[in-house]
């Protein structure tokens, strides 16, 4: 089907009215109709309608651009289908989650759906300023978000932390972002990576923007030393939330990261001393956090703590692709990126349907689960496995790409300076393996307390079960994702590469 | 035109895996069936295509087919494929035809098990899928993953008594934590295994065997790197074949059920980290240093695992001793052939290749008769445990007269082991020793480790023996009083042909089981037996004009003796030897070298030590300084009313130290790249 028949010059933005208009009509409907049932139902229909908008337009290759600001192509169509499917899983679940539906029903989802917005505004957009705008429209929107489980004071302290070390962050981006309009005299991120490269050698001040810049935007990541929210928030938050922030909201932090900076920098990478300073700064924060989530990881006793650090870490893994810089890396990123939706989400998912069924967040909780749900346990097994990247499960399949990517310079040629970025992966890898054995152990191994069967509702059976044949598929065939994943990283690079 | 359905065979127990898991409970035996009938498949189907492959045009040259699975930008595309040759023909015929026996004795030994049958049958055909798909692979990607469903499937396996074991919640507890070493320190050889895999990639542009194994290719690439990968893939076959230092999670894997340990020890599992060797050995026999450090972790994994298994009273546990000790033969005889073929490559002498060729040939036909004899020694063993519901030895005793075929059975399997003439045993290990000795002339090291291969046959003809006469001869223990007498034809009938294959298998050799080795080590190819060269028979000429073998036999025969001696006869006292159990040597035997205790230092002071001390550094510390750096900022009164506001401002300095840190991290790399 011609979208463009349809959207006419707004075809661009297509998957996002939908959106927006959720995000609108959403608390009305609560208002009118009284029924969070049906609330949920428009706001689901809605969702699915915008996805499967953007596949249409992603299988027909469309590229466009409109109101001067958004530009659509084949990278911004594939994250577009990831934030969506994180949307959806999301919402299928947060009718039916004991955390959510406590919540005032009309606001909570007008404020998913425009951090959603925000999320797919950023990568459609190729300017400072409207990924800016389009990060804090998340960013606002996810405060408020989490602060709404107020009965829990862990929530209130929780949306606490993360309101002043976000508005703190925002400042930092602010002021980085003014310090290189200040020295270039442009936003655009094309007119940045071509200035870039008449730069005769480094500029301090530049430094100071990009370092400025780093650090705020290493706050969406949590790269470390800007993780230390993480933890608190995703065990504060509402489960279904926590998933969110984690799936969602991280992976346009990443993608942030690649649309600026890895933009301006590809030309000039193993070319320049500025593009080799950046990879190198990358390199060494890639480095940092996959070891700092990983090692801090096995000490702790809460599932929702754990698995945020094992969030921190796998942002430490895609971040590889910021020291590499090549096309291919970043396509082994961004299938690592699809891939940790379904493992991630997967995890927090099934902590979240326990929750539900009265199961504590402890690892202590979660002893014999085998018997009181055997899928249950199957499936976090097969999450847990996959994270640790233990084949053929999908999180193998991607750290393997990611991980090779490493060997690859820019043509292709083998090329060995990030060879030990490579070594340090995998030696992580079989860190976290301790910890994710550890809740294997202990729904598998040890003994519950009884086996009376646990009951969880069916909106989280389907999001589970979607998750499983995503972390299986991939796994067998990731050529399904990652022929997407090519196309998307040459949409972002090409125009940028010799 | 059964070669082109070599995929079928580990797909088969694949099926059959889900079969069981959807269907599993409403069938008889909850999927036994299921379990057998694939076993025997895959081994019919392995069976066809070695009688194809042998006698087909092509042999001896490998026949491989691959299907493209993802193609990596960069040049190199990952594959799916089978690769037959004559490696492949025997590991996957043992191993289905042992699994097939195996699970049909499981029909009587899991038969109280109950609702958990299906758990535990779709775990062992996993398991078997994990094996075959492993041996089949046509690359080392695939290879890896098959790999990684073994460790997976033997940590369910092993981990199966962990709720109610029969013997109780210690037992439970026991089993639970065996798992979990056993996963967790394979894995440690699997990061090693890994990253050597990815510089064997780095380096060849490829993982598939018909680009690795060919010696254009081996030229063309840095002979350091391909050292360094052959090394750390060599870590990997440390940690699944439980060689020394990661030889410790093997015994404790006896928790699982004795079928398990049968499956695990004979015909998969730590056969895989053998077979690594064994199908690598194109790309290991470039050095002869990693060929020597090869040998040098087998002769001592052979002797120190012997030596464990001296004293132990735990009928498993003898067993899982002497399976390290066995493997310990096999890799040292890998390794002494390599070091032979690596001096022939580095001179150019055909008949140091030809000799050294007869070491893999001696490794790979122990590794065979170890199947047969190990599989049947462990289900003897579950059998005498089935009957007496103990695995104490100090129990048993006089168990002959109760359970017949067991009792000569298990005997055939330990004359087998133990290298009495003309049992299997005794070929195969008489030609490791010989592979030992021919490399001692060239290298002294494997003087020394013949030597102690010598000791480990004589300690393994005494503790095999030890372990039969306390079992079966001598005085009634408590446990035999309340023997059930034999076990049922589902489960004697497996050991009777068993033992037919312990007791025969050797004479293989005399019918051209050397002729199955081939392998591209100068161009146009090279195999012994098959081709080219003589064939490993030349060493029977020597076999019995060779002073020496008589003295491994004489030694055998002493072993035998004494431990006749000491436990039916009673005229020597073991106790005179071991001051009744206060000696040093006989508490460091019990204590198993400290090697346990050594790695729960290791692993759990330390490693738990350390992750701890990241997060309170996490936590408190950097917390804490920072409390202090920003009190000092905003000011004294803020700083108390730290209650108050969390640490929330804490968290906000933190994002400033972490610009700092940024900052000065990027000038310095600017500075060391020398940008400013």
């Amino acid at each position: 089907m011609d979208m463009t028949a349809i959207f006419g010059d707004y075809t661009a933005i297509a998957p996002l009215v939908f959106l927006i208009v959720a995000a609108l009509i959403l608390p009305g409907v609560q208002l009118l109709g009284k029924n969070r049932n049906i609330t949920w139902a428009v706001g689901l229909v809605l969702a699915v309608v915008s996805m499967v908008v953007n596949i249409m337009m992603l299988t027909d290759g469309y590229v466009g651009a409109a109101l001067d600001l958004f530009e659509y192509n084949a990278y911004s169509g594939l994250l577009i289908l990831l934030f969506s499917i994180v949307l959806v899983l999301m919402l299928l679940v947060s009718n039916a989650s004991v955390e959510t539906t406590r919540f005032n029903t009309g606001a909570y989802y007008a404020l998913i759906f425009a951090a959603t917005l925000g999320m797919m505004f950023v990568v459609l957009s190729s300017d400072l300023l409207t990924i800016f705008v389009g990060v804090e429209l998340t960013s606002i929107s996810s405060y408020a978000a989490v602060s709404m489980k107020r009965n829990d004071p862990r929530a209130a302290e929780a949306a606490v932390k993360y309101v002043v070390v976000g508005g703190m962050s925002t400042a930092l981006t602010l002021y980085g972002i003014s310090m290189i309009y200040g020295l270039s005299g442009t936003t655009d991120i094309a007119a940045l990576a071509a200035w870039v490269q008449t730069l005769p050698e480094i500029n301090l001040l530049l430094g100071v923007g990009i370092v400025a810049m780093v650090a705020g935007y290493g706050f969406k990541i949590a790269a470390v030393p800007f993780h230390m929210w993480a933890p608190d928030v995703y065990e504060g938050a509402a489960t279904p939330l926590s998933m969110f922030l984690a799936t969602g909201s991280k992976k346009m932090g990443l993608s942030v990261f690649f649309q600026i900076f890895l933009v301006m920098f590809v030309a000039v990478a193993s070319v320049s001393f500025l593009g080799e300073t950046v990879q190198y700064l990358f390199a060494i924060i890639a480095a940092i956090t996959m070891t700092v989530g990983n090692i801090v990881a096995i000490a702790q006793n809460n599932i929702k703590r754990m698995l945020a650090y094992s969030s921190v870490a796998q942002a430490g893994y895609i971040l590889i692709v910021m020291a590499v810089m090549s096309e291919y890396a970043l396509s082994s990123g961004l299938f690592h990126m699809f891939t940790h939706v379904f493992m991630k989400g997967g995890a927090f998912l099934i902590v979240g349907a326990l929750i539900c069924a009265g199961v504590g967040e402890m690892i202590s909780d979660y002893r014999g689960l085998a018997k009181k749900a055997p899928f249950l346990a199957a499936a976090m097994m097969l999450f847990l496995f996959s994270l640790a990247g233990i084949p053929p499960l999908a999180g193998f399949t991607s750290k393997f790409f990611l991980f090779s990517s490493t060997l690859y310079g820019m043509e292709g040629a083998v090329d060995s300076t990030w060879v030990w970025l490579a070594f340090i992966a995998v030696l992580n890898s079989a860190i976290s393996l301790y910890y994710y054995a550890r809740v294997v152990k202990a729904m598998y191994i040890e003994k519950g307390d009884n086996t009376e069967k646990i009951k969880v509702p069916a909106p989280f059976m389907v999001a589970i079960v979607i998750c499983l044949v995503g972390v299986i598929v991939l796994g067998v065939y990731p050529q399904l994702v990652f022929d997407l994943c090519e196309s998307a990283a040459a949409a972002l690079l090409g125009p940028y590469l010799l | 035109m059964f070669i082109e359905y070599t995929w079928l065979v580990p797909l088969v127990p694949m099926i059959c895996f889900l079969l069981i898991g959807f269907i599993g409970q409403k069938t008889p035996e909850k999927g036994g069936y299921f379990a057998i009938a694939g076993a025997l498949i895959s081994f019919i189907l392995a069976a066809l295509i070695s009688y194809e492959y042998l006698t087909g045009d092509v042999y001896p040259a490998p026949v491989t087919e691959q299907i493209a699975w993802f193609v990596i930008p960069g040049g190199f595309e990952i594959n799916l494929g089978y690769y037959v040759d004559g490696l492949t023909c025997v590991m996957m015929l043992f191993s289905s035809f042992i699994s097939t026996l195996i699970f049909v004795y499981s029909v009587g030994y899991m038969g109280d098990q109950g609702e958990r049958r299906k758990r535990y049958y779709a775990e062992v055909s996993l398991f078997l899928t994990g094996m075959l798909g492993l041996i089949v692979s046509s690359n080392f990607l695939e290879m890896f993953i098959f790999w990684e469903v073994m460790g997976l499937c033997s940590y369910l396996l092993i981990g199966f008594w962990s709720f109610r074991h029969p013997e109780g919640d210690a037992a439970s507890a026991n089993a639970a934590s065996a798992a979990k070493k056993a996963f967790l320190v394979t894995r440690l050889g699997d990061v090693c295994l890994m990253a050597g895999l990815f510089i064997l990639l780095f380096e060849f542009q490829s993982l598939d065997y018909a680009t690795l194994f060919n010696s254009a290719n081996i030229a063309a690439v840095d002979s350091d790197m391909l050292t360094l990968a052959m090394l750390l893939i060599f870590g990997g076959v440390i940690g699944k074949s439980a060689q020394f230092p990661l030889h410790d999670w093997l015994p404790d894997a006896m928790a699982g059920p004795t079928t398990v340990s049968s499956l695990i020890h004979a015909a998969t599992m730590v056969k895989a980290g053998v077979y690594l060797v064994a199908r690598g050995w194109p790309l290991f026999i470039q050095n002869a240093e990693v060929m020597l450090f090869v040998g040098i972790i087998g002769g001592l994994t052979a002797i120190i695992a012997a030596s464990m298994a001296l004293n132990n009273m735990n009928i498993k546990r003898v067993l899982a001793y002497s399976t390290i000790s066995q493997l310990g033969y096999m890799i040292l005889a890998l390794g002494a052939g390599g070091y032979l073929v690596a001096l022939g490559l580095e001179s150019g002498s055909e008949e140091l290749i030809v000799a050294g060729s007869a070491g893999m040939v001696a490794g790979c036909f122990h590794m065979m008769n170890h199947a047969f004899f190990k599989a049947l020694l462990f289900m003897c063993s579950g059998s005498v445990i089935h009957a007496v519901g103990t695995e104490d030895m100090r129990q048993m005793g006089g168990l002959h007269k109760h359970m017949k075929i067991t009792s000569i059975t298990m005997l055939i399997g330990s004359l087998s082991i133990a290298g009495f003439p003309f049992f299997s045993g005794f070929w195969s290990k008489d030609l490791v020793l010989e592979i030992a000795m021919e490399a001692g002339s060239h290298e002294v090291w494997f003087t020394v480790l013949w030597v102690i291969a010598v000791i480990t046959a004589f300690m393994t003809a005494f503790y095999m023996f030890r372990m039969w006469f306390m079992t079966f001869m001598g005085e009634e223990g408590h446990a035999t009083q309340h023997c059930h007498g034999e076990s049922p034809k589902t489960m004697t009938v497996p050991l009777m042909i068993l033992s037919v294959f312990a007791f025969a298998s050797g004479f293989l050799i005399l019918v051209g089981l050397d002729a199955i080795v081939s392998f591209d080590v100068i161009p146009g190819g090279f195999q012994v037996g098959g081709g080219h060269a003589g064939g490993a028979l030349h060493y029977f000429e020597h076999l019995f004009t060779n002073p020496y073998t008589y003295l491994t036999i004489v030694l055998a025969l002493v072993g035998i003796g004494i431990a006749y001696l000491m436990y039916v006869k009673k005229s020597i006292n073991p106790g005179m030897f071991n001051k009744d159990g206060e000696s040093w040597l006989y508490k460091a035997l019990t204590k198993r070298w400290w090697f346990p205790d050594l790695y729960n230092q290791i692993s759990w002071k330390v490693g738990y030590g350390v992750a701890r001390g990241v997060d309170y550094v996490d936590r408190q510390i950097v917390d804490g300084t920072v409390n202090g750096l920003s009190g000092a900022v905003v000011g004294g009164g803020e700083a108390v009313s730290k209650a108050q506001t969390g640490n929330v401002h804490d968290y906000s300095s933190m994002v400033l130290i972490g610009v700092a840190l940024l900052s000065v991290g990027f000038l310095m790399i600017a500075m060391v790249l020398g940008g400013i």
